[in-house]
């Protein structure tokens, strides 16, 4: 996966764990630059951020200093720092958790904010927003790396931490002095109280995508030793040269498989180490001269690699479909383009700010329907009556009141009790719908059952959509899955399934 | 002594915020891999720093659906069923069963000088706190006490992240070693890295029972009932059992009598499920206030003849002798 759960040093505390970096042109105005970095893996809907760790951008001007077999992309000294720090947490009046926290910008200026607020923060003068919280997460992967195989997206309905910086994008980069950049985003924990000139090592951090958990760490290269706690612990910018010559030579090697996965070699051993040699240099590149499109991630490497200008402004979009751009490239060498089980993310970006889309809620549904060869009528006069007195699951049901908003305690043969309440009934349509309101571990629980017309019989529909809710999903579904589907199977045996 | 680590209470959301994601995850397809491990990990933290027994339940649910037998025998491991755990490793890969084997081994009293001698070798590769509790741990099991003070010190010092379980981990061992292990107890040694632990993460039943030990022994039922009053919620039985030791202590008989029923409820709810799990805790439970002899011999002989180790051992016979 992009960057996730990509060395045990950030396991344990997810937050640490930055997962992807983008560099965009704002597409509410073109006039201003994006930079957004995600952290913490399959964040769950109540997920924040450390208070001891700072998450931070940082970006440095770049200079073509090679092109073909000897590219090479030299970085400044000078670093534009975004940095993102988090208090511990507070309660609202209504005891809703709250967690403000401040980004310092590379001018010293700093920007206090709320996790979660939609509408970000801005400096006064406007020239930056910026923003925190759960969103959607944007990386999406369909493949399973070890043996090339398409599967659908397996981040699907995944969420993440996200922080966005947008700004001017003459006022902060100055892009007259160079518009070419390269960003890395990183976490790092506070130093110890009294250690100031010792500052701790970083935990995690993340250049282009997928250094770590595809190209240092691929899955073809049995028996490698996992460099990559090692690689996190490196500095951005300035990998130490004692080191150097280990990681290239896993790039080297981990390209040569790569490109041999296809069974053809598509890659001279001077072009591949000169691929080696570039991606060595971990940090996103982004021209704000040129354009950035959901396509132009990678294109400032691969253009001068291979000896030609570069014409776009590279970066990554948060649609970008990263993943399929760089298989392809390391492959095939853009021979053929390589398109993995899915065609986006869970959600697309937005085109208004905070750019990524709202976070995914874990609605889960289960469904069970039959044929029967029994009129829709008289399998209505069964399954429609509220009381629950057909199911062979049921020990007793009591109802209390009638109609909308009739409540039924039901007791099961397990002794369990369940009360749920009739939210709507159309004897017509033979359609009704009820809510659970106590005894099951969901939330959000609400049930359909439907019998429709089908041939000279009918077809019985039964649906539950919840959030599970102090249980395991999986645990909740093989409940609900269980009274549906022992259901469905006593009405077979009541009016014969059709055959 | 405190390091810089994030907020108890916030590694506490997190870690229940990505163990609900990842079990959501799980129940989908196709299923990462590596997934069901990671679930283990989160379930034995939960089961640990906050008393959540049912992970236990959850674990077994995981081991049922995911099949593997790397995680049949964690599920079984957690819930010290060691021989089904050791049938479940002897159809795994060697390597990747070793260090499974190696702390089943260790939690049985199994062979502890090539225990020992595989910690020492982990810990040495490494020098990673992780690896060095554990090595502290066998230290004190073979009554090596100066040496694993040294080594959990070491660890506590090595960790360089900044959850903040693995450093409540170390400091609630420091705690066990100086107050209950050492042959002559440090208890305000020991009070103080139990301290130190609850600082990490407020809601640590194990710890602030401990600490609610030392502090009702030293005669401050007051702040041990305020120690214990915040992780009532807790689904450890040994919460409500220290409360109504604290209780009586103070003389009120009629709310210690209460508390002590529900921990005799919890502790037999949990025996029912999970026997082994909580035979040693329990059989303590029943042999003080718990006020159950029979009953205290009885678990402490089932305990001893799952895991001989010196400690269990010592408790059987202990109990044996006082029958």
């Amino acid at each position: 996966m992009s960057d996730h759960v990509d060395g045990p040093r950030s396991i344990g505390d997810p937050p640490a764990d930055v997962t992807d970096l983008f560099a965009f042109t704002s597409p509410e105005d073109p006039r201003r630059t994006v930079l957004a970095m995600c952290v913490f893996p399959s964040a769950g809907e109540t997920a924040v951020f450390s208070n001891a760790i700072e998450h931070a951008i940082a970006v440095r001007r770049v200079r073509v200093a090679g092109v073909g077999n000897a590219a090479k992309f030299q970085p400044a000294e000078e670093e534009l720092r975004f940095s993102f720090v988090f208090q511990v947490l507070e309660r609202d009046a209504a005891g809703k958790v709250l967690q403000r926290g401040t980004c310092a910008l590379p001018d010293g200026r700093k920007i206090a904010l709320v996790m979660n607020d939609e509408r970000g923060a801005a400096t006064p003068e406007g020239d930056v927003r910026v923003f925190a919280g759960l969103r959607s997460d944007p990386f999406y992967l369909a493949w399973i790396a070890a043996t090339l195989t398409r599967v659908p997206n397996l981040l699907q309905h995944d969420n993440v931490l996200s922080l966005v910086v947008e700004f001017d994008t003459e006022r902060m980069l100055n892009p007259t002095a160079g518009s070419l950049f390269g960003a890395i985003a990183e976490t790092v924990p506070f130093g110890p109280p009294g250690r100031v000139s010792h500052p701790a090592a970083r935990i995690d951090w993340v250049g282009k995508p997928e250094q770590t958990n595809i190209r240092l760490s691929n899955p073809g290269l049995t028996g490698a030793d996992d460099l990559r706690d090692l690689w996190n612990q490196q500095n951005p910018f300035a990998i130490a040269g004692t080191l150097k010559p280990l990681f290239l030579q896993r790039l080297k090697d981990s390209f040569a498989e790569w490109d041999m996965r296809d069974g053809k070699a598509d890659w001279t051993p001077e072009a591949l180490a000169a691929n080696a040699n570039v991606f060595l240099d971990d940090f996103l590149l982004f021209d704000v001269a040129k354009p950035i499109t959901d396509t132009s991630h990678l294109e400032i490497e691969k253009s001068t690699i291979s000896g030609a200008p570069y014409l776009t402004g590279g970066g990554r979009t948060i649609d970008a479909n990263v993943i399929d751009i760089l298989l392809t490239w390391l492959i095939n060498r853009d021979r053929e383009f390589l398109l993995g089980g899915a065609t986006g993310a869970t959600k697309p970006g937005m085109k208004v700010f905070p750019y990524l889309a709202t976070p995914n809620t874990q609605l889960q549904v289960v469904s069970e329907s039959v044929e029967l060869a029994a009129s829709p009528d008289a399998v209505w006069d069964v399954i429609g009556r509220f009381n629950l007195d057909w199911h062979p699951l049921v020990a007793h049901v009591s109802l209390i009141g009638a109609g909308i908003g009739q409540l039924r305690r039901i007791t099961t043969r397990d002794g369990g009790q369940i009360v749920e309440r009739l939210e709507e009934i159309d004897d017509a349509k033979r359609h009704h719908r009820y809510a659970m309101v106590a005894g099951m571990p969901a939330t959000h629980y609400a049930g359909t059952v439907d019998v429709q017309p089908k041939g000279s019989g009918s077809v019985a529909a039964w649906s539950v959509a919840y959030l599970a809710d102090d249980q395991p999903d999986v645990i909740v579904h093989g409940r609900i899955a269980a009274l549906l589907k022992t259901g469905m199977a006593n009405l077979k045996n009541r009016f014969g399934a059709v055959t | 002594m405190s390091r810089l680590a994030t907020d108890g209470e916030i590694a506490a959301l997190n870690l229940d915020s990505a163990c609900r994601q990842a079990w959501a995850r799980f129940g989908r397809a196709p299923r990462p891999q590596g997934l069901a491990e990671t679930i283990v990990d989160m379930e034995r933290l939960k089961l640990q720093f906050f008393g959540d027994t049912a992970a236990l339940d959850r674990l077994e649910t995981l081991a049922r659906v995911d099949g593997s037998p790397l995680v049949q025998a964690a599920a079984a491991s957690a819930a010290h069923r060691f021989d089904e755990a050791r049938r479940h490793l002897a159809r795994a890969p060697h390597e990747a069963a070793k260090h499974q084997l190696l702390s089943i081994d260790q939690a049985c009293g199994t062979d502890l000088d090539a225990v020992l001698t595989a910690r020492r070798r982990l810990a040495g590769a490494g020098g990673r706190l992780e690896d060095l509790v554990p090595l502290g741990a066998v230290l004190a099991d073979l009554e090596r006490f100066a040496e694993a003070a040294t080594v959990y010190r070491e660890a506590h010092n090595a960790y360089s992240g900044t959850s903040p379980f693995p450093l409540a981990w170390v400091c609630f061992q420091l705690g066990q070693l100086w107050g209950e292990l050492m042959p002559e107890p440090d208890l305000d040694q020991a009070a103080q890295w139990y301290r130190s632990a609850v600082a990490y993460l407020p809601f640590f039943p194990k710890a602030r029972v401990h600490l609610a030990e030392i502090y009702l022994g030293q005669g401050q039922a007051s702040e041990a009932e305020a120690l214990l009053l915040p992780v009532l919620s807790s689904r450890d039985p040994e919460v409500r059992w220290r409360l109504g030791d604290v209780l009586l202590a103070q003389g009120r008989l009629e709310e210690a009598k209460a508390q002590l029923e529900v921990a005799r409820l919890g502790f037999e709810e949990l025996l029912e499920r999970h026997l082994l799990a909580f035979a040693d805790h329990a059989a303590e439970f029943y042999a003080g206030s718990g006020n159950d002899p029979r009953r205290a011999l009885a678990l402490a002989r089932t305990n001893a003849a799952n895991r001989p180790t010196r400690r269990a051992m010592g408790q059987a016979h202990a109990l044996e002798a006082a029958a």
